[in-house]
């Protein structure tokens, strides 16, 4: 019999090893998110498959002394030796984005400052609760509410959390519109959720969507070297459509770069997501934090908002929670403003200024990466 | 009380918290939102200007 113990020899190793069956089970919740709750399903699917696919027996896709496993593969090529997929993602997402709500707003601009706040208190909260520095400034990343910038921060600080880095950033992206809304509630009266702001936008010419890109690259390259990559290959993608020159470039990289990164770049976090590295009191921590990032994120716009009031003429008013759709979860936090404010008044439309500041956020998330980066220099946490 | 006393007597759930971790984080908010908003100013003053600048041209 002993010739065919090879068709047992899995169910063994799944025995001795019964962390990985948990592993299946977290596989399968993400799973089950991403199709019946439709939360970030591009991402958190892939994940979750590969998050069961990582959790067999090895060598399976990891790999062992001999061989490198294709997931190994993928994580060590795509991420870990040059961040290449969170950055050719970027250039995706920048082709995507119309900066010209900010553009004929860029007042908008300071929200997409103001709503970061979240990622440095969440830095903090992670130092008190026991996290080493390194791993508490990748976890504060999450509150970038960018998931290709969290995933590219963790790598190149080393974190030991990376996987759950992800799955969180993901995960609370997914939720926006239910964090989003409590947070303001918080901080907020209904008479300030129920200002209106007139919508006159500025013409914008096709030189400045054309300089646009090219200035904000120069400007963070040279405060915050760090974010040249990130910041940089998101205004090329933007810079590739704002062109006019591009049209097909433009249309693949929304389209079918994007999507290709995409499917392999779930699969491949998973890859951190093994058993051993993953099944943690910090995982547990990880989460919870990310959802403070998001909170205080909208928080520290929406209050950013209320400052600006006191010094602006009664006419001028901002509605505070344009300021929380600082954060960088775009559209998906313009779109919830525009719902609270709809709620509140239904003649009431701030759409376009919540967009603003939500494009301002994917500006101000890249940068705070970038600065993290700097800092992580600095504290010399980066060779 | 003051905070790296405060700090110094929290003992967390993953270990000891280290008060230079603790200082360094808050170093960390304090200059990086600096950062940011010195970033966002620069570019906010770039857009006004590319706007005004190009008004008529286009």
């Amino acid at each position: 019999m002993n010739e065919f113990s090879f068709l047992t020899d899995g169910v063994q190793y799944i025995i001795e090893h019964p962390n990985m069956l948990v592993m299946w089970l977290i596989g399968g919740i993400l799973i089950w998110l991403a199709i019946k709750k439709d939360y970030e399903p591009a991402l958190l699917l892939p994940m979750g498959f590969g998050a069961i696919l990582v959790n067999l027996p090895l060598p399976g896709v990891i790999g062992d002394e001999n061989t490198v496993g294709i997931v190994k593969w993928l994580f060590e090529v795509g991420i870990e030796a040059s961040e290449a997929f969170p950055l050719l993602l970027f250039v995706g997402i920048g082709a995507m984005i119309d900066f010209g709500p900010l553009l004929s707003n860029p007042r908008m601009l300071l929200f997409g400052g103001a709503a970061q706040f979240g990622i440095f208190l969440t830095v903090t909260v992670a130092v008190l609760l026991g996290f080493p520095l390194v791993d508490a400034m990748s976890i504060g990343v999450i509150g970038a509410a960018d998931g290709p910038t969290s995933i590219f921060v963790s790598k190149v600080l080393n974190s030991s959390y990376m996987g759950a880095i992800a799955v969180a950033a993901y995960s609370y992206m997914a939720l926006v519109p239910i964090i989003q809304p409590a947070a303001i509630k918080l901080v907020t009266t209904k008479k300030e959720r129920m200002i209106r702001m007139p919508y006159n936008p500025a013409q914008v010419s096709r030189t400045t969507r054309i300089l646009f890109p090219i200035i904000v690259t120069l400007i963070a390259g040279l405060i915050a070297p760090q974010s040249a990559s990130l910041v940089g290959f998101l205004m090329f993608g933007n810079l590739i459509r704002e062109c006019g020159r591009l049209e097909v470039l433009s249309q693949t990289a929304q389209g079918p770069l994007a999507n290709l990164i995409t499917i392999f770049l779930g699969v491949t976090i998973a890859f951190q997501m093994q058993a051993d590295q993953f099944l943690n009191w910090g995982t547990l921590l990880v989460m919870l934090l990310g959802l403070v990032a998001f909170m205080f994120d909208t928080i520290g716009g929406v209050l950013f908002a209320k400052l600006l009031n006191v010094f602006l003429p009664k006419d001028r008013k901002i509605n505070p929670m344009v300021g929380g759709a600082g954060i960088s979860a775009f559209p998906m936090s313009a779109r919830v403003i525009q719902k609270m404010a709809l709620k509140e008044d239904n003649q009431n439309h701030l759409l376009m200024h919540a967009v603003g500041a939500n494009v301002a956020g994917q500006i101000g998330s890249v940068v705070a990466g970038g600065i993290i980066l700097s800092f992580g220099q600095i504290f010399g946490m980066i060779g | 009380m003051d905070l790296m006393t405060l700090s110094v007597m929290f003992t967390s759930l993953l270990g000891e918290v280290q008060n230079e971790d603790v200082m360094r984080s808050l170093e960390l908010m304090g200059k990086g939102m600096l950062g940011i908003f010195i970033v966002m100013v620069l570019i906010f003053l770039v857009i006004v200007i590319l706007n005004k600048a190009t008004k008529k041209k286009d």
